[in-house]
């Protein structure tokens, strides 16, 4: 079991209205349930904001998350 | 957990996997539905491989079998019982053998059989199948007693076969079948049986064990001839090779040194398989044109075959059909299930699946109840923390806003408890009726309040039943012993319960209380018949709460008929009713499954549908025209409001918030101190997002905080392509997100939202986690 590791925004051009700067694919780690993941997400490089974009939580971390509460 | 001795129990309630009746009036235990189902696919080299399979000497059974089955056949008074035998005929003369046994060095072990008839050479077929040497004597020519014995049999066919054995070590003796054959076989052989057909030395069969065949020491016997009805003697095929393969298995077992009678009882089958045969319109048997059935003909009359089978339970359940299977099944897979220490527990979808509505329970002629199996499934999944959070987070948070401080309220009587006295009864509206019918709840409370002698205090609450239908027994118990102790406060009025699942939860909570349906209290006080504006016709639900509540159902009808309305029985009512899909909590574990649920009973209304339990109005209304019975009753009709759809989750909360102010504020006097429609932000939400949101059980009030937080912070992200900002907020075990643009006066437009239950670093602040126990009564 394993989420594929690179996920991009699902459209548009996405910054980080904080820091004003361009997201970055960055390697994080998802937790649940006592199971930890790395994967690559959007990310504001400067401070770390991080974007789960719609398709990601309601396609394959939705299924990872039924995996594990299953396990 | 759940005893494998136990389990064997419940499964055997579930009959699907009996035999059916022809393969059970088979003494060689004949697949003869499989037969027939192959045949009626035109798949012939299957059928025969299904033939050879079961029979002993395929090529002369099949010639000469006076098929019972036939008799059996649950076709017989629906047009005739299946042409098995003529199937059978057709099926061995149309493809050749499909079958190539492994021919082995013989195993030292000898039997000896006394006499060709047929039970003598089925117990030769099946000795020599399994690899031991067979010695056949007999008088005459080795084929010679089959041949006297059943005239029809083809002199290729029967060559055949002994061709056959021969090849399986079998050898045919000519030999006079006396005392002295039988003491030299026995000294000679390790087994020996005695066909008595052909041997003189047999006993009858009276004196036998039916189930071994034995006669003594190491000789078994069979092969009698039957008796017709009149008490002619004739030798039956099936009955003969019956006995030669019953005698087989004991003479291997004499030979391989085996308990004679250890594990056989399945040899003993009995027609438990329940077959429906209602809608089954009769066919009548297709006669070949011919001598015997073309290969169209064969198809067509093996496709006369009902299928014996049961399901009754799963034609009436969405659940039950989603997994394919039968209760039988589901236990088992339950049961493993339970028994996984570490690996996935594949059957948490169908304990979380099931509706707990009871409805299989009453429809099936032994009683199975998936419910009990699920809730106890359930149960003990909570109790070893291995229960799917997300299964009914979203029910258990509900449960704990409808009993909190925002929503529940105990008002007794302001008439009578200024002095220090209590209403005889109390009015029970259930969190589900106070949500969607908060106006209705309230001017059914100033009717009872008039109109029962002594007056009624009020109650909104969370019965509880989420908890119990969870499988958390220690939620259910603690928060049983707060709705004791505010009844016990009121001087132990009798309850007026006006939802079925209430009323079984306050039965379970307060079994010293007496709980009365609402509906029988108001059929007593309105004697006289009354107008509404309801249709004259409609069809009647009865909620699956009320299945064993005759009381209930009978004040519903009545209320009915004085408001004008004539009620139409749909199918499955009463007892048998079927579930709206808000049961079990099933409509937050499996949506799918729920929505299944109301399409399918909503269409079983031929007419316009009256309720008298909030949840099957509410679950109906998006199918079809649904009312409830506050919608016909003269006290809250006005109050009513008859939109097509129901509220949604938020709405629903809203509403309880709702009736608990204008309550305290109509009787009590109370202003209420914070409004609780005031929100931090004000945030549109489209009926298209709105809509969306529900499916995902985001509330109003989730969006709502997130996007005021995420103002708060400034976290948040900018699409420079449109200018929607995107955050996230994690109150709770849920991460929502909200992509939403900022408007010109200030407020916000929410343009999509989502969320997940898994912990991203940096994409939410992790909150400790939140456990539910705590919260519902926090």
């Amino acid at each position: 079991m394993a989420l594929d590791p690179n996920f991009t925004t699902d459209g548009g051009d996405w910054i980080c209205a904080k820091c004003h700067v361009p997201l970055e694919q960055i390697k994080v780690q998802a937790l649940y349930m006592h199971s930890a993941f790395d994967v690559i997400l959007p990310r504001c490089p400067s401070c770390g904001l991080t974007l789960i974009p719609q398709s990601l939580a309601e396609g394959k971390m939705a299924e990872v998350e039924a995996l594990l509460e299953d396990k | 957990m759940l005893e494998q001795s136990q389990l064997h129990v419940i499964e055997a309630r579930c009959t699907q996997e009996a035999a059916p009746r022809c393969r059970t009036a088979c003494p060689l235990d004949m697949d003869v539905r499989a037969f027939l189902e192959s045949l009626a696919a035109g798949k012939i080299r299957d059928a025969r491989k299904i033939l050879e399979r079961h029979l002993p000497l395929p090529g002369v059974m099949s010639a000469v079998c006076d098929h019972p089955c036939e008799n059996a056949c649950l076709r017989r008074d629906l047009g005739g019982g299946l042409a098995v035998s003529s199937l059978e005929k057709f099926c061995m003369h149309a493809v050749p053998s499909q079958t190539r046994p492994i021919i082995r060095p013989p195993k030292p072990q000898k039997l000896a059989v006394l006499g060709a008839g047929l039970a003598g050479l089925v117990a030769a077929f099946d000795i020599s199948r399994k690899g031991f040497a067979v010695t056949v004597f007999h008088e005459g020519d080795a084929g010679e007693k089959l041949r006297s014995d059943f005239p029809s049999l083809g002199e290729a066919a029967l060559a055949e076969e002994l061709r056959s054995l021969e090849k399986f070590h079998v050898s045919f003796c000519p030999a006079s079948l006396d005392e002295a054959l039988l003491a030299r076989c026995l000294e000679e052989y390790a087994a020996v049986f005695v066909d008595a057909s052909a041997c003189d030395l047999a006993p009858s069969r009276d004196g036998l064990d039916a189930s071994t065949l034995l006669w003594k020491d190491k000789i078994c016997c069979g092969g009698w001839t039957s008796l017709t009805p009149t008490g002619a003697r004739y030798a039956s095929a099936s009955s003969q090779a019956g006995d030669g393969r019953r005698a087989g298995i004991t003479l291997q077992r004499i030979m391989t040194g085996v308990s004679l009678v250890a594990a056989r009882e399945g040899e003993n089958r009995e027609n438990r398989l329940h077959t429906p045969l209602d809608g089954i319109t009769p066919l009548p048997r297709i006669v070949p044109e011919g001598d015997s059935y073309t290969e169209e003909e064969a198809r067509r009359e093996a496709d006369r075959c009902i299928r014996c089978s049961c399901m009754q339970c799963v034609k009436e359940c969405p659940f039950l059909q989603k997994y394919k299977e039968f209760p039988r099944v589901y236990a088992r897979k339950l049961y493993n299930n339970a028994s996984v220490v570490r690996g996935t527990r594949t059957a948490n979808v169908i304990m979380n699946g099931c509706a707990l509505c009871g409805q299989c329970e009453v429809i099936c002629p032994e009683h199975f109840s998936m419910a009990d199996l699920c809730l106890e499934s359930r149960r003990d999944a909570v109790e070893r923390d291995v229960m799917p959070a997300s299964a009914h987070e979203f029910a258990l948070e509900d449960m704990a806003q409808a009993s909190g401080p925002e929503c529940a309220f105990l008002l007794e009587d302001p008439a009578v408890s200024p002095s220090g006295g209590h209403a005889p009864a109390m009015f029970f509206p259930g969190c589900q009726l106070a949500a969607s019918r908060p106006g209705q709840v309230l001017a059914m409370y100033r009717y009872l309040r008039e109109n029962l002698p002594g007056g009624a205090s009020l109650y909104s609450s969370c019965c509880g039943i989420p908890a119990y239908w969870a499988g958390r027994e220690t939620l259910f118990n603690e928060h049983a012993e707060t709705l004791r102790r505010d009844w016990e406060s009121c001087g132990k009025p009798e309850i007026l319960a006006a939802c079925s699942s209430c009323m079984t939860a306050l039965k379970k909570a307060l079994p010293e209380a007496t709980v009365t349906a609402l509906w029988t209290r108001l059929d007593k006080l309105m004697s006289d018949s009354f107008e509404s504006t309801a249709p004259k016709d409609m069809s009647v639900q009865d909620p699956c709460g009320a299945r064993f509540d005759e009381e209930w159902r009978r004040a519903v009808r009545s209320l009915a008929v004085k408001a004008g309305i004539h009620v139409e029985e749909p199918l499955r009512s009463g007892p048998e009713s079927a579930c709206c899909g808000y049961g079990g909590l099933v409509w937050n574990a499996q949506p799918d499954v729920a929505d299944a649920m109301a399409k399918k009973r909503a269409g079983e209304f031929s007419l316009p549908v009256l309720t008298s339990c909030i949840m099957c109005h509410d679950r109906f209304a998006s199918e079809t025209e649904s009312w409830h019975l506050f919608d016909i009753l003269p006290q809250t009709a006005q109050e009513g409001h008859l939109e097509a759809s129901a509220p949604g989750l938020s709405a629903r909360r809203a509403g309880r918030a709702a009736l608990k102010e204008a309550a305290l504020e109509e009787f009590l006097g109370e202003k209420p101190s914070v409004r609780h429609d005031d929100e931090p932000v004000l945030l549109r939400i489209s009926e298209e997002v709105r809509q969306s949101m529900e499916r995902r059980y985001i509330l109003r009030q989730d969006a709502v905080e997130a996007v005021a937080g995420i103002e708060k912070t400034r976290a948040r992200f900018l699409n420079r392509e449109n200018g929607h900002f995107l955050g996230s907020w994690r109150p709770r075990n849920v991460t929502f997100w909200v992509e939403y643009t900022a408007d010109a006066d200030g407020g916000f437009t929410l343009v999509k939202a989502w969320c997940h239950r898994m912990v991203v670093a940096g994409a939410i602040q992790p909150s400790e986690k939140v456990i539910l126990e705590d919260k519902v009564h926090a």
